[in-house]
């Protein structure tokens, strides 16, 4: 029931996107702005071959995190605008609500980082060397992104000042994955996997697991009044 | 099912809406809820649906035929059927979508032709409605949409809120026989102004 219900708000979300598509239009546009700005200011050729890896680690995170501050609060926030958050309430069970968006959160910024990833590496000459662990980094870190937008969307969607509350609660509840995921992505860049690699992987992982269970935990008390 | 108000008030900060009230519904009959602009009609019915939490008292669905039965409203899903101005569908999708959709997230799988027949059943055309999404359709035409999504689950307790708002002649007949529909099945909380539908209530609560 919960699973088939998450489904229909998965697919309707999809849908409403597809037709308006107003969330991937702003988070794609961000991405790309930021990442001609990065590419034109600071390029392949302007950093020494040791700064390299550290610096492109942050920086594609840095996009990464920022496309997601821009579009990914439009799931509740839109909801709620819109008036239609009361029908959802009445009719859907919260824990579908959530996973519905949760999933479309994920499809966004699956769609982002498989423009933005491919685009950035190209631009600054990022080589990986461990493009395993890389993925592995990328997809975990990104589920961590979607997961924490999604809890805090659905917090914020009910106050006045959205957008500025939203950065403001997501940014140091992403700062761990964030750490996590730009270590792992310098290590997948530098060398083959390695025990720091896989040390990230876990943090991630064990990130993604808390954070998913414990909006499934709160988010009937955040979903009604 | 009975839905049953026990001393229910609702403040907004040291502001009283309403109450406390005490009522149930029953089976098969229309309770009318009167009142003017700003008595707090609106709030009371969000109260019912759970969509609001009451300041003080319960509100609970019990069922008839099980005494000492009770169901907290909020845990009620797809027992409360509700519609009211404030409610909206998506704009962005069509009206079978929209009907669609909430249907699937209650946990159904209606057909097309169930899809048409609810939306034919408010007096809109489903046919000439397939491809036209709601946002585009008149006032008028939303509010028909926002009844046929109200009874859409066969709800025990249909809670209206001024049903016929923007609605003409055949629109307030589509009001008249979504409550008739309802009374077979379950019991009505009509909230309105028009002396026309409070006629249709068998008992009465003024705020």
């Amino acid at each position: 029931m919960i699973l088939r219900a998450a489904a229909a708000v998965f697919v309707k979300d999809l849908r409403t996107e597809w037709r308006t598509r107003v969330a991937i239009n702003a988070l794609l546009l961000f991405a790309f702005s930021v990442l001609v700005l990065v590419g034109y200011a600071v390029g392949p050729t302007r950093l020494t071959l040791e700064d390299r890896p550290v610096v492109n680690s942050v920086l594609l995170w840095i996009v990464l995190f920022f496309s997601a501050m821009t579009g990914l609060s439009r799931s509740f926030v839109n909801e709620e605008e819109t008036g239609t958050a009361a029908a959802l309430r009445l009719s859907a069970p919260p824990a579908s609500v959530f996973l519905g968006k949760l999933l479309g959160n994920l499809a966004l910024l699956g769609v982002v980082m498989a423009v933005v990833v491919p685009l950035f590496l190209a631009l600054m000459s990022f080589g990986i060397a461990a493009p395993g662990l890389f993925l592995a980094v990328l997809a975990l870190g990104g589920v961590g992104i979607a997961a924490a937008s999604t809890f805090i969307a659905a917090i914020v969607s009910k106050t006045a000042a959205k957008g500025a509350l939203f950065a403001v609660l997501a940014t140091p509840l992403l700062l761990p994955p964030l750490v996590a995921a730009v270590t792992g992505t310098q290590i997948a860049a530098t060398g083959p996997e390695s025990a720091a690699g896989l040390d990230a992987v876990r943090l991630l992982f064990a990130y993604d697991g808390l954070m998913v269970t414990a909006s499934f935990l709160l988010f009937d008390a955040v979903w009604r009044e | 099912m009975r839905l049953v108000a026990e001393n229910v008030s609702r403040s907004f900060g040291p502001r009283r809406v309403f109450g406390p009230l005490s009522f149930a519904t029953e089976p098969g009959r229309v309770l009318g809820v009167a009142g003017a602009n700003g008595s707090g009609k609106t709030t009371l019915v969000k109260v019912l649906a759970g969509l609001l939490r009451p300041s003080a008292g319960s509100v609970r669905l019990e069922d008839a035929g099980r005494p000492g039965s009770r169901i907290g409203v909020r845990e009620a899903a797809g027992a409360i059927g509700w519609c009211a101005p404030d409610l909206s569908l998506y704009g962005e999708l069509t009206p079978a979508e929209n009907l669609e959709f909430f249907a699937r997230v209650a946990g159904r799988l209606p057909t097309r032709e169930e899809l048409e027949e609810r939306i034919a059943s408010v007096g809109l055309d489903p046919r000439r409605l397939r491809s036209i999404r709601t946002r585009f359709l008149s006032t008028g035409q939303r509010q028909r949409l926002k009844l046929a999504y109200s009874v859409l689950s066969s709800p025990a307790v249909l809670l209206l809120d001024e049903p016929g708002s923007n609605l003409d002649e055949a629109g307030h007949r589509a009001v008249t026989a979504i409550v008739a529909e309802q009374r077979g099945r379950g019991s009505v909380v009509l909230a309105t102004n028009d002396p026309a539908e409070l006629a249709l209530a068998d008992e009465r609560v003024t705020l």
